[in-house]
């Protein structure tokens, strides 16, 4: 990194401390934290709409079943497929956590032909990647919750309607596995290098 | 006037405060006697076999312990089982819907206070008017037992008002009624041994009650706000279509008293006001009044039953049917509080079908007893229209 006395004079700096806009603030984050961030992100959206989910679906079976007490065993494959989102978040988060490794050497600046387009690739990509799961998780969970809901009521009733709602929830938690898919795609390449470039 | 506190949630935050209440209540819609059933009871030739049919329906529990049956005890019985099941939902509920199922049931603590200052005035014993009350609508022993005992004139109603109905959860609609009648022309409140200041009194609260309970749900927003909205809007209509109706011929139809007096009955929110009410307000007798139903297309078809009057159907038979037709529909979506009062109301609907069909077999007559409306048949007129 240069030093700051020649930076400044860029842009619309006028003393050492500022920064030169949006472009020197992203890419000078670290693209550890963008990577760690990515983990956190993933596994932590996609607990959130897993439990979304469950509690939406497990309220309204706990009352629809009290006068139909049938539906109690049946109605927990809404639950396991929620569950499902929050392991899909698990799965991305352990894949993305063995892959971020500190550099072989201990210093206190980068070597000059460290591979800085591999060190940033991987940072981004992980993030995103995190971002994916995450994102599609919640959206997943939501949606298999409400109709999970509507299932349980239903299946109260008529019991035939039981295994048509289910392909409605089969195709809510299909959401989930594209996000895992696309996740695992863009986090393929990502590898943090560990040494410099010979 | 009541303002909603708590959450009432859209399609994906609903279940958190009233999930587990909406399944419960949805779970309760497969106690409702289904065609086989009704018809199996048409069959019957006496009252032991309508018990023995009962047993095997939803009604077990409660008649356990009877031995024999009349339409009374069937009554009584079958209303305390619809008392249960509301009494455990609203125990279990949160705000809002807890203050949105106190709304349903302040409709019965007017009608218990209206029959008790009835009675009181008839002489009629106490403990007699209390066994008549509606279960839902009851108050504390000490509230009721002091109702009958204000003296039946102006000062003795205000007093009433002051010390025993301003604490009960209606006592709001008592103080606009008050309010309404010393801002009258003539100063104060009639002479209330008359019959028919009773009857006034009670159309008045109603109407009060239907007007809060309407703000109430559009406070509330969401789909409660637009199936109870016209639920209730209804409801405001057959009140004023049928206040209307049953004033021709007492002096509440006198042209004097119909602006001042008649007009004030009607329900500030339905889809008859205000263009359809200021009309209503005019009419003199029923051919009037089916020309002013006949520029609302929703109501021109009930009052076509009544204007033809082969005695086939009467006109409360064509309300109950299009009410029955309203509260299924609102079981049909999720997420919402209108499940609660059309549960309550069909049930009363399956109650009153139930009664009718005992006083046939007890009466012997066996060419009345299909005159009933069942709830959630296949063979409802509005769904075989639609396989036509």
């Amino acid at each position: 990194m240069g030093d700051a006395e020649a930076d400044y004079s860029y842009g619309t700096c006028a003393t050492p401390y500022c920064n030169q806009g949006w472009g020197e603030i992203l890419t000078h984050m670290s693209p550890y934290g963008y990577a760690n961030f990515g983990i956190a992100f993933g596994l932590g959206f996609s607990v959130v709409g897993a439990a979304w989910g469950i509690w939406l679906t497990g309220s309204s079976l706990v009352g629809a079943a009290v006068k139909a007490p049938r539906i109690r065993s049946k109605n927990l494959i809404s639950v396991i497929f929620c569950e499902a989102t929050a392991i899909y978040g698990v799965i991305m988060a352990i894949i993305l956590a063995n892959k971020v490794k500190s550099p072989e050497v201990e210093s206190r600046y980068l070597d000059d032909n460290w591979d800085f387009g591999g060190y940033y690739y991987a940072g981004y990509g992980m993030f995103s990647s995190g971002l994916s799961v995450g994102l599609t998780n919640i959206a997943s969970g939501v949606s298999v919750g409400i109709a999970g809901s509507s299932c349980a009521i239903g299946d109260a009733q008529d019991p035939s309607l039981f295994v048509k709602i289910l392909i409605v929830e089969i195709f809510a938690s299909a959401l989930g596995i594209f996000g895992i898919i696309v996740g695992i795609i863009q986090s393929n390449s990502c590898n943090f290098p560990i040494a410099a470039l010979e | 006037m009541t303002v909603p506190k708590g959450i009432h949630g859209g399609l994906s935050d609903f279940n958190i405060q009233h999930g587990f209440v909406e399944g419960l209540v949805r779970g309760m819609r497969s106690s409702f006697l289904q065609d086989s059933d009704y018809h199996h009871l048409t069959q019957c030739e006496n009252l032991d076999d309508v018990r023995l049919n009962l047993t095997e329906s939803d009604y077990a529990e409660v008649l356990v312990d009877s031995n024999t049956l009349n339409p009374s005890d069937l009554q009584t019985v079958s209303i305390q089982k619809l008392v249960t099941e509301f009494k455990y939902l609203r125990s279990q509920a949160v705000e809002p819907l807890s203050t949105f199922l106190d709304f349903i049931s302040y409709e019965y603590m007017i009608e218990n206070i209206m029959l008790l200052l009835k009675g009181a005035l008839s002489g009629r014993d106490i403990n007699e008017l209390m066994a008549q009350c509606h279960p839902l609508g009851m108050f504390k022993d000490s509230t009721m037992r002091s109702i009958p005992t204000f003296e039946p004139n102006a000062k003795g109603f205000a007093d009433l008002y002051q010390t025993v109905l301003v604490d009960t959860p209606v006592g709001p609609y008592f103080a606009m009624f008050l309010q309404e009648s010393s801002d009258k022309a003539s100063g104060e409140v009639r002479n209330v041994i008359e019959e028919v200041e009773i009857e006034i009194i009670k159309s008045s609260l109603i109407k009060y009650w239907i007007e809060d309970f309407h703000q109430f749900v559009e406070k509330l927003g969401g789909d409660t706000a637009v199936i109870m909205g016209e639920i209730l809007k209804v409801r405001a209509d057959t009140n004023a279509i049928n206040i209307t109706l049953n004033s021709f011929g007492t002096p509440l139809n006198e042209p004097g008293m119909r602006t001042s007096d008649r007009k004030r009955l009607y329900p500030a929110c339905g889809h008859l006001y205000p263009a359809g009410t200021s009309m209503l307000s005019d009419v003199a007798d029923e051919d009037e009044l089916g020309r002013v139903l006949e520029l609302f297309p929703q109501y021109s078809g009930i009052w076509n039953v009544h204007a033809s009057g082969t005695g086939e159907k009467s006109i409360d038979d064509a309300f109950y049917e299009r009410d029955v037709q309203m509260l299924e529909l609102a079981f049909e979506s999720q997420m919402h509080f209108g499940v609660f009062y059309a549960y309550v109301k069909l049930k009363e609907q399956e109650i009153r079908n139930l009664v009718w069909i005992s006083e046939c077999i007890l009466q012997q007559q066996k060419e009345e007893i299909n005159k009933f409306v069942p709830v959630f048949s296949f063979h409802a007129p509005w769904r075989s229209k639609k396989k036509n």
